[in-house]
C-alpha cells in the first residue's frame, strides 16, 4: 500500500502495487555501514515492529540498479527458511535523500533511494563472540553450527551458493536463532550452467583452496570450506587461517591441511593458478595435531569440512548427520540460550565520537593505547593462572549488558583500530599491563547501558591480561580451568576481535569483500 | 533460477485473461481500445526482440524482458509508463537478472541506430536508468520468471520427438507476442506448442499426452489461442506489424515531453 509522504500525494499509485515509502519507518539508529550503503535499525510506525533497513546506495552506479542488489533480491525473494534472513519488503524514499543533518545529499542522480527491509536481528556471530567475557558452551556451538548447516543446506538444495559465509554474516536473534544474511555475493547455480563463476568471492580467511587456485567452476563445497573455518574458529577462539593476501592464505591452508597432490586431489595440478602457487616442499596435513584439544567428533567433522579436494569435502546435508550433532552434549534448543541484551538507544555516531576522542586523547598523551580489537587467545593452557579468575563469566553466565554485538556496529574509520591486522603482527594481543581492558570502543558501547545488571562482566578484564605471549595455539592441552563438559574447548572470546575478514581488501580490487553485514 | 515454479512468485502472480486484457484506465480515457492495447504490446515485443538481436543476448533474456513489459501494463498505464522507453528498459533489466548484462550505453547506441527515423523512440542513458527504478517498483521487485523453454526440451525428449525441437521452439518464441506467459504455467505453454507442432508435422502424440494426465482441454485451448493469433495478425516475423496499422495507435500515446 502506498503511503503518501507528508506534503506529497501519491495519487497515481495503485493501492496494491508499488512499494511503500520509507516514511512508514522511523529510523532509530545506524547499525552498519558497508560500501554498499548504510544499515539502520528502524521501527515501523504503524505496528511498532523493529526492522533493519538496508539502503541500496545508488550513487556511483553507472549501470543503474546494482546487479549485486538484483542478485540479492532475486535470491531472497525465493528463499523462505527459518535460518535464512527474511526480506520483508522493499521501500523507496520519495524525495531527495537527506543526510543526518537534513541536508540533501549531493551526487545522487536519482530522486529517491531504495531500502531493503529485513527482520531485525540483535547480533551477528562475530559480534556476539567478541563480546567481552563471552564464552560459548559446547551445546551452544552445536546449536549454532546446526542452524548454520540447516540454512546452508536449504540454500544449496535451492541451488544458491552464498559465497560469503563468515561470522559477521551470520545473524543471531535473542531467541537463539541463527540466520544467514548478506546474499550480495550469492549466485544461483545449476548443473546445466556451471562454469565461469568468478573466483573473487568469499572473504579471504574463509576462502577455499579451489578458489585461491583459480577455479571458475565450483559449487556448494566453497561454502562448506567457510563453514569449516567458522567451526574451527568457534572452538579455537580465533580465526584459524588468517592470510594477508592470496598467496599467504594459500600457504597457510597448505601448512594446516597439507600440500595437495594428484593423489589426494585429482586434477589439482591442472588448476589455473596451480603453477603460480605450487608449494615449494610437500607438507603434511596437521589438522588433527593443531586442534588435538577439540573433542573427537568435532575434530572428525572439521577434518571433513577442511578437505582440500572440493569433491570430497562434506556436504551440508552429510555434516548434519555427523556424530558430532548426535552425541552428548547435544545441541541445545535455541530458546534455551541466554538472551544477550542489545542496547538500542546508543547512537553509533556517539560511539564514533567517543572513540575519536579517546584516540586523540591517547595520541596527546603519547600513549600507545592497546589495540581495541585484539582478539584474545583462548584459554587452553592450564598453566595460565588467570583462567580461574573470579568474575570470569561461567558458561551460561548471565548476559553482558554491553552494546549490541553487531560486528558492523563497531565504529570504523580509516586507520582506526578496526583495520585488519596481520596475524602475529605487533599489537595482535594486548600488551602487558593492559589488563584493565581499556577499550574505547567497548567502553563506548556500554555507555548508557552500562548500569545494567552485570556491569562488571561487561568490562571484565581480558583473561590474558599479562604477557599475551601464549600465542595462538596456547598450550594445547584441553584443560579448562573451570567448568564441566559444557565448556567450549576454545575458551572465551575476550575483547573484541581484530579486523576480521569483514572489511578485508588486501588482496587487491576485491571490493565486494568490503560489504557490511546486511548487504 | 532454481527452486521450483510452484512455489515461485511467478506462479502466484498468474492472472486471468480478462485482467490481462483490461486497458488501464488512463489509457482507455485517451481512447485506447482493447485491440489497440494488444497491438501496442505486440509491436513493442517486436521492438524488444529487434533490439535484442543487435546487442546479442540469449533468447531467455528476451523472454524475460517481454514478460516484464507485459506485466507492467497489468498494473500501470501507457500514459505514465511510455512503452517506447519501458521496452528497452525491460531488456536492460532482464539482461542483468539473467546474468548477461548489457551496458546501458550500448543499448542506447543501438536504439539510436535502429530508430534513427523516429525521434520518439530515442532515449538517453539517464532515461533508461530512471525508468529502471520505476520498473523495479512496478514489478514489485519480483524478477524471476520461468519460461517454457526448459520444460519444452524435457517434454520433447520424454515424448521422443526431439526432431520437432526447432519447430516447437519457434512457436514458443511466438507466444511472447501474446500474454500467455502471464496467464498459464510455462509447462502448459510448452505442451500447447508441442501439441501444435506434432499436429502440423503429423506426429501421433495422443498416447503420450494421455499418459501425462494433464488437462487436455487447457492445452488445446492454449493451442487454439496461438493458432488464432497466427491467423488474426499474420505478422511478418522479421518486420512486425505493418506501419499503417501500428503508427496511428502509437500516435495516440504521448511521447516524452
Amino acid at each position: 500500500m502506498a503511503v503518501a509522504a507528508p506534503g506529497q500525494l501519491n495519487l497515481d499509485e495503485s493501492p496494491s502495487w508499488g512499494s511503500r515509502s520509507v516514511d512508514c519507518f522511523e529510523k532509530l539508529e545506524q547499525i552498519g555501514e558497508g560500501t554498499y550503503g548504510q544499515v539502520y535499525m528502524a521501527k515501523e510506525t504503524e505496528t511498532n515492529e523493529i526492522v533493519a533497513l538496508k539502503k541500496i546506495r545508488m550513487d556511483n552506479e553507472r549501470e543503474g540498479f546494482p546487479i549485486t542488489a538484483i542478485r540479492e533480491i532475486k535470491i531472497l525473494k525465493k528463499l523462505h527458511h527459518q535460518n535464512v534472513i527474511q526480506l520483508k519488503e522493499i521501500v523507496t524514499s520519495p524525495g531527495p535523500e537527506r543526510d543526518e543533518q537534513g541536508k540533501p545529499i549531493e551526487g545522487n542522480k536519482y530522486k529517491g533511494s531504495i531500502y531493503m527491509v529485513f527482520e531485525y536481528m540483535d547480533h551477528d556471530l562475530t559480534g556476539l563472540a567478541d563480546r567481552p567475557g563471552m564464552r560459548f558452551t559446547v551445546p551452544q556451538i552445536k546449536c549454532y553450527m546446526r542452524q548454520l548447516l540447516t540454512g546452508l543446506h536449504y540454500c544449496h538444495v535451492n541451488q544458491v551458493l552464498h559465497r560469503d559465509i563468515k561470522g559477521s554474516n551470520l545473524l543471531i536473534d535473542n531467541e537463539g536463532n541463527l540466520k544467514l544474511a548478506d546474499f550480495g555475493l550469492a549466485r544461483s547455480f545449476s548443473s546445466d550452467h556451471n562454469g565461469n563463476l568468478t573466483n573473487r568471492v568469499i572473504t579471504l580467511w574463509y576462502r577455499p583452496p579451489e578458489l585461491l587456485l583459480g577455479s571458475t567452476r565450483y559449487g556448494p563445497a566453497v561454502d562448506m570450506w567457510s563453514v569449516g573455518c567458522i567451526f574451527a574458529e568457534l572452538l579455537n577462539g580465533k580465526p584459524i587461517l588468517t592470510g594477508k593476501n592470496e598467496p599467504e592464505q594459500l600457504s597457510k591452508i597448505f601448512e594446516l591441511c597439507g600440500t595437495p597432490d594428484e593423489l589426494i586431489w585429482p586434477g589439482v595440478t591442472k588448476m589455473p593458478w596451480y603453477n603460480n602457487f605450487k608449494p615449494q616442499r610437500p607438507m603434511k596435513r596437521r589438522v588433527k595435531e593443531s586442534f588435538k584439544h577439540f573433542d573427537r567428533h568435532a575434530l572428525d567433522l572439521l577434518e571433513k569440512m577442511l578437505t582440500l579436494d572440493p569433491s570430497q569435502r562434506i556436504s551440508a546435508k552429510d555434516a548434519l548427520d555427523a556424530e558430532y550433532f548426535w552425541t552428548d552434549p547435544l545441541p541445545c534448543d535455541p530458546k534455551s540460550l541466554p538472551k544477550y541484551e542489545a542496547s538500542h538507544e546508543f547512537q553509533t555516531k556517539k560511539k564514533r565520537q567517543q572513540q575519536r576522542q579517546a584516540e586523540e586523547a591517547a595520541k596527546r598523551q603519547k600513549l600507545q593505547h592497546p589495540p581495541s580489537h585484539s582478539r584474545l587467545p583462548p584459554i587452553q593452557n592450564p598453566g595460565q593462572p588467570h583462567q580461574i579468575r573470579p568474575g570470569q563469566p561461567m558458561h551460561n553466565a548471565p548476559p553482558v549488558a554491553a552494546g549490541p554485538s553487531h560486528h558492523y556496529a563497531k565504529p570504523r574509520g580509516p586507520g582506526g583500530p578496526n583495520r585488519p591486522r596481520g596475524p602475529g603482527g605487533p599489537n595482535r594481543y594486548p600488551q602487558g599491563g593492559n589488563q584493565g581492558g581499556y577499550n574505547p570502543n567497548r567502553g563506548g558501547q556500554g555507555g548508557g547501558y552500562g548500569s545494567g545488571p552485570y556491569p562488571q562482566q561487561g568490562r571484565g578484564p581480558p583473561p590474558y591480561g599479562v604477557g599475551g605471549a601464549g600465542g595462538p595455539r596456547g598450550g594445547g592441552g584441553s584443560g579448562y580451568g573451570v567448568g564441566g563438559p559444557n565448556y567450549t574447548q576454545g575458551g572465551p572470546y575476550g575483547a573484541s576481535g581484530p579486523g576480521r575478514g569483514q572489511n578485508y581488501t588486501q588482496g587487491g580490487s576485491r571490493n565486494q569483500q568490503q560489504y557490511g553485514n546486511w548487504q | 533460477m532454481a527452486a521450483n515454479f510452484w512455489t515461485s512468485s511467478h506462479c502466484k502472480q498468474l492472472l486471468d485473461q480478462e485482467d490481462v486484457d483490461k486497458v488501464p484506465q488512463a489509457d482507455s480515457d485517451r481512447g485506447i481500445t482493447p485491440e489497440e492495447f494488444r497491438l501496442v504490446k505486440i509491436h513493442m515485443s517486436f521492438h524488444i526482440w529487434r533490439l535484442a538481436q543487435q546487442v546479442k543476448v540469449r533468447q531467455r533474456v528476451i523472454a524475460t524482458a517481454v514478460t516484464y513489459f507485459r506485466r507492467v501494463y497489468t498494473r500501470k498505464s501507457m500514459l505514465d509508463y511510455d512503452p517506447r522507453l519501458v521496452a528497452p528498459t525491460c531488456l536492460y533489466l532482464a539482461s542483468k537478472v539473467e546474468e548477461s548484462t548489457v551496458q546501458a550505453r550500448l543499448l542506447v547506441f543501438y536504439i539510436k541506430k535502429m530508430c534513427a527515423s523516429d525521434e520518439k523512440y530515442r532515449f538517453e542513458i539517464k532515461d533508461i536508468l530512471e525508468m529502471e527504478m520505476k520498473l523495479l517498483e512496478a514489478l514489485d521487485y519480483y524478477l524471476v520468471v520461468y519460461h517454457p523453454y526448459r520444460p519444452l526440451l524435457q517434454l520433447l525428449q520424454d515424448a521422443g520427438i526431439t526432431d520437432l525441437t526447432q519447430f516447437a521452439w519457434g512457436i514458443v518464441n511466438d507466444t511472447y507476442k501474446m500474454d500467455l506467459i502471464l496467464i498459464h504455467p510455462p509447462y502448459m505453454i510448452a505442451l500447447a506448442c508441442i501439441y501444435i507442432a506434432s499436429v502440423l508435422k503429423d506426429k501421433d502424440t495422443t498416447l503420450w499426452f494421455e499418459e501425462l494426465r494433464v488437462d487436455m482441454n487447457i492445452v488445446k485451448n492454449i493451442a487454439m489461442e496461438i493458432l488464432d493469433f497466427y491467423d488474426t495478425y499474420k505478422i511478418d516475423p522479421q518486420r512486425g506489424l505493418p506501419e499503417d496499422k501500428i503508427t496511428p495507435v502509437m500516435n495516440k500515446l504521448p511521447s516524452k515531453a
